[in-house]
């Protein structure tokens, strides 16, 4: 009995913990000194990784959803945290690169004084990362429509700052215009939210799933909540907000935002269609959603091509990389042994994503650090200052380009065979042709950077362990090219019973 | 993974002692020990080809991942010879970049397309042959470009390109073959023999030779080859054209269905190949650069390998890979010598070039099947399964052009040929070149019985003389004739037909300016809320649809 009650306490104080234990470090950046400040945050980040950790530990071992109602109220009046595979999968995700970036982002020991100061990010730095983290674990545990809101909203006003950490003004116009569009998004999903409030008297998304059926309210709502959360992620065509602000961060606050906020919409959206919305439904929209996400891939890629900045490159990369997470939409929905595959193939193409674009964006503020610029015409023999941060970015590439052996390679391989089963043929073209794209913006700045400049570089002295750092992240992103090509239990722990059956 | 014998720690070895020096190679002293580097690496895959039995294979990690070595008899003919003719280049390349600043780099990406290429002809599952089939074309990227030349980037540029075109092809290929068995990773053997019975046989058919042959440089896709093969380091040029190219010929003997017949399938193989093989000769005759005929050269008889394996995909015989990868390995380590032989005599004087020019002569007669030479092995061994037909006298037939594009090649090297001076080329240069080039024209007499089960015997009979010695003795008279009295013609440029995918560029260059265009007129404001709008419309509207419209029931 005790057992039983102490394994349901630390189960709570785990999902508990992941939310709030992150906001640990804010007290420290307002009372300590900075130096002394920035090493207790990275020790809390790491805290909050261990948490996840333990939670997912926790999860497959248990092989069932860990759930909690807090203050023990139940809904529709209490409020509910639960990880299932898939939360604790983007919870461990999530917080992995966040503990990168806090190491990336530390002042380098020892360094000049002068140099300090240049290196150095602002306390605020610490503290919106502290937010985002806490908001991006509210979002993947929160089970109800409000609380929800309340973990997107906060996300939205610690992401944005970050874009103008430097104040310049090409960086404040950039943050405006992603709040702005943020907002609009917000006001979309709360217009969904209330209608469904109205319609069941509930916001807790398993009850409302149990009284869900396509009534006309519903069926706007969804759509409402849908537009939302495709306007956060910065979906084709709504992407106006994605590359200007991605790309105009400082590096550090690039690699998070491209890497892991832009994921909170998707798994939202995840979970209004797999969750949420009546299969019906859901097999109807899934084309529309893969539409957009084809030409998110193809007119990304595209314009990704003709960037002249490296960091605008990425950006687009990543508004074309999203794109692979709509694909799998179609394949995933419908009843087949085969949704298995494809679900798990775009689960891996997320997190290889989040890890190999946080070490790509790193990588490439470190070759703008040592060039002082990140011209793509000037990057010619970038790799002889910068050996490692070109590694990351090579190695991060391939696995955008899904080339074995990395992450990418899998994620693919798996999206590919999902779609030859189910005679997706246009998804399986829309693959192979992001791939190549993928390799001509990848292989056209590697390339350069291989080159003998015409002219000894002026390089300025870039902190090794900080190209360590891009290393160790595109290695993760590597390291997911080694799981075996066939669906993932653990992805599929505690997901609704919609889903029994698909699983083999 | 347990008890593993020393034929199983030999296969193992083969691929990972490259790539751990590789990675060791990150430490700059180590870099700087190329001497040691390039000759440890290629050991391991000489001393499996040698010992390891036919037949052995290794299971490294089990399924679902499953890493599998195999070794069967094509892919210990190329093992060996590609170790034999790593070794040797390694030695050169030792010597030849001695006061290189960037050698160390050289020996990285030397390293990993060693790894890569023994990794091809050696495992056993699918996916990991699609890993080493990467690993071998990318990393011979850096062997092409390392002078860094605007040719050598260009050169550079269209190999990557055309290389991610290939392995966006051949992962298509592959995720429909293995669709048949219900493995995650299965056995390449097991994917193939479920060919037959797919219901995409004919897809998977096409991409895959479309995939291999572009690597092999069968015409049209060969357009990569002569400017890359031409451009890079001496040593570089002789793997690329030596071994790099074979990933293509083991990907075929792999993944083609043989043992049953493909009439439609062979006979387009087999008609691509013959074409190239003419092709090649003809593009290679206006060559003005030895580096670069050869590399036609290489066009030619990788023609000539596809027409081999064509005759046997049609004809269902499953005896023709093994005959093939003989024929591959006799041009491997004949290409790779010449290839040395353009540095060697870049550092010898025009007066004492005589010895040199022989040696080239007869590694180019050699090539062409001269009778009692190691190629005249060769040309014999495909000539069974190629029978009687038009074919088979084609087949001959390209072998006068390949004497003739090899007297061409002999008669280039004097224009590289240093203008003063008295001393032989340094020892470090001549040494391997010319081991390698002994070794080129002999081992085809070692290996043909294993490989053929024929006796030498049956060679020196004077029918198999006449039919060795005609091409030859036509393209030697047709040689002296045109040299009697050369017409005139320009240079065909090399990648000769990459200039008509010019408009291709063009039509690439207008979609990305259309998707550049789209893109700005997307990021307005007002465009953007606009969209907003729209998509929360089009997304009510088709679940309206799919709700109320009485068939479908949510």
């Amino acid at each position: 009995m005790s057992g039983i009650l102490g394994s349901a306490l630390a189960g709570d104080m785990l999902l508990v913990g992941a939310v709030i234990l992150p906001l640990f470090a804010l007290p420290p950046l307002l009372l300590a000194p900075p130096r002394l400040a920035e090493r207790l945050s990275v020790l809390v980040l790491l805290a909050s990784l261990l948490v996840a950790l333990a939670l997912a530990a926790r999860v497959g071992a248990d092989g069932a959803a860990l759930a909690t109602f807090i203050g023990g109220w139940r809904p529709p009046l209490g409020v509910g945290l639960r990880a299932d595979g898939f939360s604790a999968f983007m919870l461990v995700m999530t917080a992995v690169v966040l503990f990168a970036t806090g190491l990336f982002a530390m002042t380098t020991p020892g360094a000049a004084p002068g140099r300090v100061a240049r290196g150095r990010m602002p306390p605020a730095f610490w503290m919106l990362l502290a937010s985002v983290f806490s908001a991006l674990n509210l979002v993947f545990l929160a089970e109800d429509l409000f609380t929800l809101y309340v973990a997107l909203e906060l996300l939205t006003f610690a992401a944005v700052p970050l874009v103008c950490l430097d104040g310049k003004l090409a960086q404040v116009e950039a943050a405006l215009r992603y709040l702005l569009f943020a907002l609009f998004g917000s006001v979309l999903y709360l217009l969904g939210a209330v209608i469904i409030y109205g319609l069941y008297g509930t916001l807790d998304i398993i009850l409302v799933a149990r009284a869900a059926s396509a009534s006309p309210g519903f069926v706007l709502a969804l759509a409402a909540m849908s537009v939302g959360m495709m306007a956060k992620a910065a979906l084709f065509p709504l992407h106006l907000w994605l590359p200007p602000a991605h790309s105009g961060a400082p590096p550090a606050a690039s690699a998070m935002l491209s890497a892991v906020v832009i994921k909170a919409p998707i798994f939202l959206l995840v979970r209004f269609w797999l969750d949420l919305a009546p299969t019906g439904l859901a097999v109807a929209v899934a084309p529309v959603l893969a539409g957009l996400g084809a030409a998110a891939i193809l007119v990304g890629s595209l314009v990704a091509l003709a960037q002249p900045r490296l960091k605008l490159l990425i950006a687009y990369s990543t508004a074309a990389q999203i794109g692979y997470l709509f694909l799998m939409f179609p394949l995933a929905v419908v009843a087949s042994p085969w949704s298995a595959l494809a679900w798990t193939g775009g689960a891996l193409h997320l997190a290889s994503h989040a890890f190999s674009k946080a070490a790509m964006f790193m990588a490439a503020g470190l070759m703008a650090e040592a060039l002082g610029h990140d011209r793509i015409s000037g990057l010619s023999g970038v790799g002889r200052a910068v050996p490692v941060a070109l590694v990351a970015f090579g190695l991060g590439g391939l696995s955008l380009m899904g080339l074995p052996p990395a992450g990418g390679f899998i994620a693919k391989v798996m999206l590919l065979s999902a779609a030859i089963h189910l005679d997706a043929w246009w998804i399986a073209a829309v693959i192979l042709a992001g791939g190549l794209l993928a390799g001509g913006y990848v292989l056209k700045v590697v390339g350069l950077a291989l080159q003998r400049p015409a002219e000894p570089l002026a390089v300025r002295p870039v902190a090794r362990w900080r190209e360590w750092v891009a290393l160790a992240l595109a290695l993760v992103a590597v390291g997911f090219g080694f799981v075996p090509l066939e669906p993932s239990s653990f992805l599929f722990i505690g997901r609704p019973a919609s889903w029994a059956g698909l699983v083999p | 993974m347990g008890n593993m014998s020393t034929s199983d720690l030999l296969l193992l070895a083969a691929v990972a002692l490259p790539l751990l020096l590789a990675l060791a190679a990150i430490k700059p002293w180590v870099r700087r020990r190329a001497d040691v580097l390039l000759l440890l690496a290629p050991l391991p895959g000489l001393v499996a080809a040698l010992a390891v039995p036919v037949g052995q294979s290794l299971l490294v990690v089990p399924p679902p991942f499953r890493l599998t070595f195999a070794l069967d008899m094509p892919g210990a003919v190329l093992l060996g010879g590609a170790a034999l003719l790593w070794l040797a280049a390694g030695l050169y390349a030792v010597f030849y970049l001695k006061d290189d600043p960037a050698r160390g780099t050289f020996c990285v990406w030397w390293l990993l397309t060693l790894a890569g290429s023994f990794a091809v002809f050696l495992v056993a599952d699918v996916a990991s042959f699609y890993l080493a089939y990467a690993l071998v074309s990318f990393s011979a990227y850096g062997l092409a470009t390392h002078d860094d030349t605007p040719e050598a980037r260009r050169a550079g540029r269209v190999y990557l390109a055309l290389t991610v075109l290939g392995e966006a092809l051949l992962i298509a290929a592959f995720v429909m073959l293995a669709s048949s068995v219900t493995d995650a990773n299965p056995l390449i053997r097991d994917a193939v023999a479920g060919l037959s019975a797919s219901p995409w046989k004919e897809a998977i058919l096409l991409l895959l030779l479309v995939g291999f042959t572009m690597k092999m440089g069968l015409f049209p896709l060969h357009v990569w080859m002569p400017l890359a093969h031409a451009v890079a380091p001496v040593p570089g040029s002789a793997v690329l054209s030596g071994i790099v190219v074979k990933a293509g010929v083991i990907g075929l003997i792999r993944f083609l269905p043989w043992g049953e017949g493909w009439p439609d399938w062979g006979a387009g193989l087999l008609a691509v190949g013959l074409f190239t093989a003419f092709y090649g000769v003809a593009i290679g005759l206006t060559q003005r650069h030895p580096k670069r005929a050869l590399a036609y050269s290489t066009v030619s008889q990788m023609g000539v390998v596809a027409a081999v394996l064509g005759m046997g995909l049609k004809a269902g015989d499953g005896a023709v890979p093994a005959l093939a990868a003989f024929y591959a390995v006799n041009h491997m380590l004949l290409k790779g010598a010449m290839f040395l032989t353009v540095g060697v005599v870049a550092s010898t004087p025009r007066g004492r070039l005589l010895p040199v020019l022989a040696v080239a002569a007869l590694l180019g007669l050699s090539l062409a099947g001269l009778p009692f030479t190691g190629g005249a092995l060769a040309k014999y061994a495909v000539k069974a399964p190629m029978g009687d037909g038009l074919a088979a006298f084609l087949l001959a037939l390209s072998a006068g052009g390949t004497t003739l594009l090899m007297a061409r090649y002999v008669l280039l090297l004097l224009d590289v040929a240093q203008e003063g001076g008295e001393a032989l080329a340094p020892r470090g240069l001549l040494v391997p070149w010319a081991a390698l080039s002994l070794v080129a024209v002999l081992l085809p007499f070692g290996l043909f019985t294993p490989v053929t089960g024929l006796s030498l015997g049956t060679l020196f009979s004077l029918d198999t003389l006449i039919k060795g010695l005609w091409p030859v003795a036509l393209g030697l008279a047709v040689g002296a004739l045109i040299y009697q009295k050369p017409p005139r013609f320009s240079e065909v440029p090399p990648g000769d037909i990459l200039a008509a995918a010019a408009p291709l560029g063009a039509l690439y260059a207008r979609v990305r300016d259309s998707a550049v265009l789209l893109d700005m007129v997307l990021r307005r404001w007002s465009t953007a809320a606009l969209a907003v709008v729209m998509l929360a419309f089009v997304l009510a509207y088709v679940m309206a649809g799919a709700a109320f419209s009485p068939p479908i029931t949510p």
